[in-house]
């Protein structure tokens, strides 16, 4: 018997575009960067960020759960609604028992954590809030997405660093292939920018430092890229199998034909200079999606804008892709979402596919000449059938998503 | 008292101001065992008194709640 299909139905975004996918897709052709001096950093070694616009936790979730949620975790369930209503369910009348969630993230809330270790520090352990541990664990966004749902198929929460939201996609359909459960709700959420965190990212050497100039400090793929811009926010699809979709009449926006995973297996943060394990992952997600190398049309890739991530994606997928695919990096516009940035961005590859544009790489003044990729700096109209979405974290795991149209 | 602690419960908790009255539970106002902990802190913390979580899952109503506050603070 083939393999079943695996539906994208529905999709949800909280971005540096905007809050919902109309606000975050238009940002993102339109090539708007969100980079932005960030008051919250005051005293930073990089105050650059990308924050989630007018994000009013309050007013979408209601005062008293806000409260009681790190804003990782408040981001996801406003995706995962988004996500859910646009694949016309409803979780007042589903089997909830056959509704999964896998979700992923890098950190958890790290800003709850900071902000308790401080009541530790200066008024002493029994000021400590009780809800330091129940905020800031990461298991907490598909535990909390579960409750909000009525949610209680498979639950789990996957880190691999910044492929995470990417992993957790993967992961999700695979519990679909294996008939665990009859919907997932996967993605990634990641609100990390905080004091401690960002300190260490700038102390790694991985941020750009280019605060004079916000709107180009995410610059992927340019000879000048300095390192990325930190973002935060959520990406939330709908899975499930495609005839499953469209035997209750919900319409299947793309498919996620194939999943790679790899390791690089080389070093705690560089990536490996051939690109070992992003090839593998590459040739992988291609594979299972049945097709050729050729076949890619577009690639949303990692582009971080750190000089070694560019160059050692760029050349491996010169050396993988023999159709000269578009290749955009959307965080120029996002920054990096980091857990979040493979569930966002495959979700921009599924409206690539649906409206048959590709966004631009915002940022990109000069193509480091070393690279031999196309990348487009203005929207490109193109017929998409299968897009790579390239995902890859610190520790050398990577992830790909190889999306298809329907 | 009821007011000092209504005032509390809504300010810092986030309860809908209109569930909050004497005859109401626990429940009523969703503070679960966390919260409670978290009221047993605040009111430490904002008026000095020390009215443990376990004190405070002992009472079944919010005017139960305000009677022991009012208590505590007349001993002082």
């Amino acid at each position: 018997m083939a393999r079943a299909e695996i539906a994208v139905s529905g999709l949800g975004l909280v971005t540096p575009g905007g809050v919902g996918v109309g606000q975050s897709w238009e940002a993102a052709l339109a090539g708007r960067p969100a980079a932005a001096l960030d008051p919250a950093l005051k005293g930073g070694i990089v105050r650059l960020s990308c924050r989630v616009p007018e994000f009013d936790a309050e007013e979408l979730l209601g005062a008293r759960r806000a409260l009681r949620l790190d804003p990782f975790v408040q981001f996801a369930l406003v995706a995962a609604r988004e996500a859910v209503a646009d694949a016309g369910l409803d979780p007042a009348t589903w089997d909830g028992a056959r509704v999964g969630v896998v979700l992923g993230c890098a950190d958890g809330g790290p800003g709850t954590v900071e902000t308790q270790h401080r009541v530790l520090l200066h008024e002493g352990p029994t000021r400590v809030s009780p809800l330091v541990l129940p905020m800031q664990l990461p298991n907490m966004l598909a535990g909390q997405a579960a409750i909000e749902f009525g949610a209680t198929g498979p639950n789990l929460v996957v880190a691999t660093a910044c492929a995470s939201g990417a992993t957790a996609i993967g992961t999700a359909r695979d519990l679909l292939l294996l008939d665990r459960c009859d919907i997932v709700l996967a993605g990634g959420s990641e609100a990390m920018i905080t004091p401690l965190v960002m300190a260490g990212f700038a102390r790694m050497g991985a941020l750009s430092r280019r605060e004079d100039d916000p709107a180009t400090a995410s610059r992927p793929f340019d000879a000048d890229r300095d390192g990325f811009v930190a973002g935060e926010g959520a990406g939330v699809v709908v899975l499930e199998r495609a005839a499953d979709a469209r035997a209750r009449g919900a319409r299947v926006r793309a498919l996620i034909a194939g999943y790679g995973s790899a390791a690089d297996a080389h070093h705690m943060t560089s990536p490996h200079p051939g690109g070992r394990g992003v090839e593998a992952a590459i040739r992988t997600a291609i594979e299972d999606a049945g097709a050729h190398p050729r076949d890619v049309q577009h690639v949303n890739a990692h582009g971080t804008s750190t000089p070694l991530n560019d160059l050692a994606e760029a050349q491996t997928l010169r050396r993988v892709l023999p159709g000269t695919p578009l290749v955009s990096s959307t965080k120029g516009v996002t920054g990096h979402l980091l857990g979040a940035a493979g569930a966002v961005e495959a979700a921009f590859g599924v409206l690539s596919i649906e409206n048959g544009v590709v966004p631009p790489t915002a940022g990109l003044r000069t193509l480091d000449p070393r690279l031999e990729i196309e990348v487009p700096t203005t929207v490109t109209s193109a017929r998409i059938d299968l897009v790579l979405s390239n995902s890859f974290g610190f520790g050398g795991q990577n992830a790909v998503l190889a999306i298809a149209r329907p | 008292m009821f007011e000092t602690l209504k005032e509390i419960l809504v300010s810092k908790l986030k309860v809908t101001p209109e569930q909050v009255t004497p005859e109401a539970t626990r429940e009523d106002v969703e503070l679960d065992s966390l919260a409670v902990v978290e009221l047993s802190l605040l009111l430490e913390k904002e008026l000095g008194m020390n009215i443990s979580d376990d004190e405070l899952l002992e009472l079944d109503t919010i005017g139960e709640m305000a009677e022991l506050m009012e208590q505590r603070s007349t001993k002082v």
